[in-house]
């Protein structure tokens, strides 16, 4: 009975075939969303079996299995598929083209079922190179529009680049290990994994494959496809950054115990997280473009996730990534209402925090800001080291440890001083808010990326931080993560409180050229117009 | 050797379209057409006699590829563009074993011919086979638009179509040096180039106002049905041979 689970990736494909011989209109999205409902139920079926029976279910020679990292994500990509494809109902009904979104949509949902649930090499690689295909069509769904075809041939481009890599890895990875299957396979590396390897073929494999990762999760510099296809329909940007950027994490994943194999490969993507994470943020303050600079935002998102597999904090990837899924799609989802609502209001439309916190200012006080602003940016540090304790004593004996405190400040930084704006900010209501909301997520949070951990690793989920270790000592690296808050809570306070610029000064020339270069996004969109033409 | 050099010509390893080309001897439909029928002479020949790998033939259509990539960004005819996917191919059939080559030109012949049967119905409603400037085909001829979509996608080399799983089951079957990495490059990207700059210019873009866009009759649907189809079986019989 189990066994139908394993059909899922073969749904979507099933509706997008019957939907091709709808001409009714208002009979697309129904049959679409009514078969998709039966995903979404298999999808939760499953995990739920897969969770009491503590084993995976395979099947179909082996091809495909629905174990714990599909128990967690199918369900997730059947929910958002749902929630997509009811927003889509309304929102694309004036478009032109409306079976067509409807059918790319299901063939996309295909792709990404067959990609988590792949249990084999060679399915892997067609659901990836299918996704590809899918993806492209969808972001050029606009066709009318010249700017949305140049930018689908550039994501197209990163993607095919994507794709060879991969296709090479496979082929190399079957002429070293002898074998496609995924489960196999990762019973032969963890067993490898016990000796040290030297061999320079399997970190070309794991290089390859990293590489294929970073290009499809638009980490630098092969990101600059994410955020110039903003211009497609709003449901498919919503899919977009909340499901198929995700794939490098989904891969690295499934390839977790080859990367046991290979710390350097993992080192590698700790460091072109970390750039990605601090070059997209500073991107996202600069551009001029608000979808451009929620795509930087997806980027920078990216970075973090590959820089916690870096660290070998996989479990922890695929939970930020589900969040961050979440996040980005209600905020493009939820963009479309507040247009609306817009449309009718010329102000900004009211909402709950914005009744609750914000009126006019009138005066502040700079040394009160200051030391607020020095509570805020400690506390989320100290709140966080706390609740670490409580759940897990062994924390600071990873570096994974540092990556999650820098995260846990910068985050809780840019919660408390984006209230700095509102003149209700020094309320005890505000502060008692804040403080309260921040440690429920943290606590969550942390909670929830340790049982994760322990459900889709169990006890090989510390050999990933071994792997992982950069050899920076603890002191060292607190030191370092000590400097920087240090610094950029100085550098902060300088710029905002006591050393206002005038408008008649000139900024200095290194951070007028600094700004130059951000506010281009470092040259990388000039770079691809003029060197990549093939498709003129 | 001897035998080599004639299926180096047979394959498609040396471009002799452009003798007909310069020469205007027969126009650009009929080179396809014995482009084509030379290829499956080649694939008789060579089922008969099995040839031995050759690198330095391997180069020479490794450059015939190049070149034919060169020449079919400077097209927008159909049947050029059929031709010339034929020659950019090449180095398949002279690099890889004969078991797995064998299935992919077939594939790769059938999808040239629904390229070639585009071609023929564009001539008939547009006067050429240039598909130049009739953009926005997506939208104003679903029909036309489906076949092509699904035969530039099979020539991109993706799946499901047949063309990318044959085309990986060559790449594996066969021994990994400098050679297989350059052929696999040249191979993969230049069918992806060609066959986007297509999709492009036909399949998306504005309308054009000044044309007025006639879909496929139902004679082409039902040729254009049968090809899918067929490629549909090879598929299947793609997945067989590359899965375990």
């Amino acid at each position: 009975m189990e066994k139908i689970i394993l059909l899922i990736p073969s749904i979507p494909i099933v509706i997008a075939f019957i939907l091709f011989f709808v001409n009714k209109k208002e009979l697309m999205p129904k049959i679409s969303i009514m078969l998709s409902s039966m995903v979404a139920g298999l999808a939760l079926y499953g995990t739920y079996h897969v969770m009491c029976n503590d084993t995976p279910i395979t099947g179909l020679g082996g091809l495909v299995i629905y174990n714990e990292l599909s128990a967690i994500l199918v369900p997730y990509v059947a929910i958002l598929g749902l929630v997509i494809r009811k927003y889509a109902t309304k929102y694309m009904w004036d478009e032109p083209g409306y079976k067509r979104f409807f059918i790319l949509l299901n063939f996309i949902f295909s792709a990404i079922y067959l990609l988590v649930m792949s249990n084999n090499l060679i399915v892997l690689t067609i659901a990836w190179q299918l996704m590809s295909i899918s993806l492209y069509l969808l972001v050029s769904f606009n066709i009318r529009s010249k700017s949305a075809v140049k930018n689908g041939s550039w994501t197209m481009l990163t993607h095919k680049l994507a794709d060879l890599l991969f296709i090479i890895a496979v082929v190399l990875t079957y002429k070293t290990f002898g074998s496609f299957d995924l489960a196999e396979l990762s019973q032969k590396w963890l067993k490898m994994s016990e000796n040290p390897i030297e061999d320079p073929a399997i970190y070309a494999i794991g290089f390859l494959f990293l590489f294929a990762a970073m290009m499809k999760s638009a980490i630098m510099p092969f990101h600059l496809w994410l955020p110039y296809t903003s211009e497609a329909p709003t449901p498919i940007s919503g899919l977009m950054h909340a499901g198929v950027v995700n794939v490098g994490a989904i891969l690295l994943n499934k390839l977790a115990f080859l990367l046991l194999l290979t710390p350097m490969v993992l080192n590698v993507a700790f460091v072109m997280g970390l750039i990605t994470a601090i070059f997209a943020s500073l991107l996202m303050l600069v551009v001029s473009d608000i979808k451009r600079s929620l795509g930087y935002s997806t980027v920078g998102q990216m970075g973090y996730m590959i820089m916690e597999v870096g660290l070998g904090a996989f479990s922890l990837a695929i939970y930020h990534l589900m969040v961050h899924g979440i996040f980005k799609a209600t905020m493009f989802l939820e963009s479309g209402s507040l247009i609306k609502h817009a449309r009718h209001d010329p102000n900004i439309p009211k909402r709950l925090s914005y009744e609750l916190f914000w009126e006019e200012k009138s005066n502040y006080s700079s040394k009160k800001m200051f030391r607020l602003l020095a509570i805020f940016t400690i506390l989320p540090v100290l709140i966080f080291i706390g609740i670490k304790m409580v759940l897990a004593e062994e924390f600071f004996h990873f570096n994974a440890a540092i990556v999650i405190l820098a995260f846990a400040w910068l985050t809780g930084t840019q919660l408390f001083l984006s209230f700095f704006k509102v003149s209700k900010s020094e309320s005890l209501k505000v502060v008692f808010a804040l403080v309260s909301s921040f440690i429920i997520i943290l606590f969550t949070y942390e909670y929830l990326g340790l049982t994760l951990e322990h459900f889709l690793y169990g006890e090989n989920a510390l050999r990933f931080y071994e792997a992982a270790t950069l050899n920076v000592t603890m002191v060292m690296s607190l030191v370092l993560l000590g400097i920087i808050v240090i610094v950029g809570w100085l550098f902060m306070y300088k710029q905002h409180f006591v050393d206002v610029p005038k408008s008649k000064e000139k900024p200095s020339k290194s951070k007028w050229l600094f700004y130059k270069i951000l506010a281009k996004e470092a040259y990388f969109s000039d770079i691809y117009l003029k060197y990549f033409k093939f498709f003129k | 050797m001897s035998l080599n050099i004639i299926l180096l010509f047979l394959f498609a390893g040396l471009p002799y379209y452009i003798f007909f080309e310069k020469t205007k001897v027969l126009k650009s439909d009929k080179i396809f057409l014995i482009s084509a029928f030379l290829f499956l002479g080649g694939i008789i020949l060579s089922s008969f006699y099995p040839q031995e790998r050759s690198d330095s033939l391997i180069v020479i259509s490794l450059i015939t590829s190049a070149f034919s990539v060169y020449k079919a960004t400077k097209t927008s005819n159909f049947y050029k563009v059929s031709y010339y996917m034929l020659f950019i191919n090449s180095p398949v059939f002279m690099m890889f074993d004969l078991k797995q080559s064998i299935p992919y030109s077939i594939s790769l012949l059938i999808t040239l011919c629904g390229v070639y049967f585009i071609g023929k119905y564009y001539e008939r409603n547009y006067r050429s086979a240039n598909y130049y400037s009739i953009s926005g085909v997506t939208i104003a001829t679903p029909y036309a638009g489906i076949a092509l979509t699904i035969y530039i996608i099979t020539l991109a080399l993706y799946p499901p179509f047949p063309n990318a799983i044959l085309f990986i089951s060559n790449i594996l079957a066969s021994e990994i040096d400098l050679l297989w990495y350059i052929t696999v490059v040249v191979i993969f990207f230049g069918n992806f180039f060609i066959a986007m700059r297509i999709m492009t210019r036909t399949l998306f873009g504005k309308p054009n106002a000044t044309i007025h866009y006639v879909d496929l009759a139902s004679k082409d649907k039902v040729i254009h049905s049968l090809i899918i189809i067929t490629l549909f079986v090879f598929s299947f019989w793609g997945f067989k041979e590359v899965l375990p």
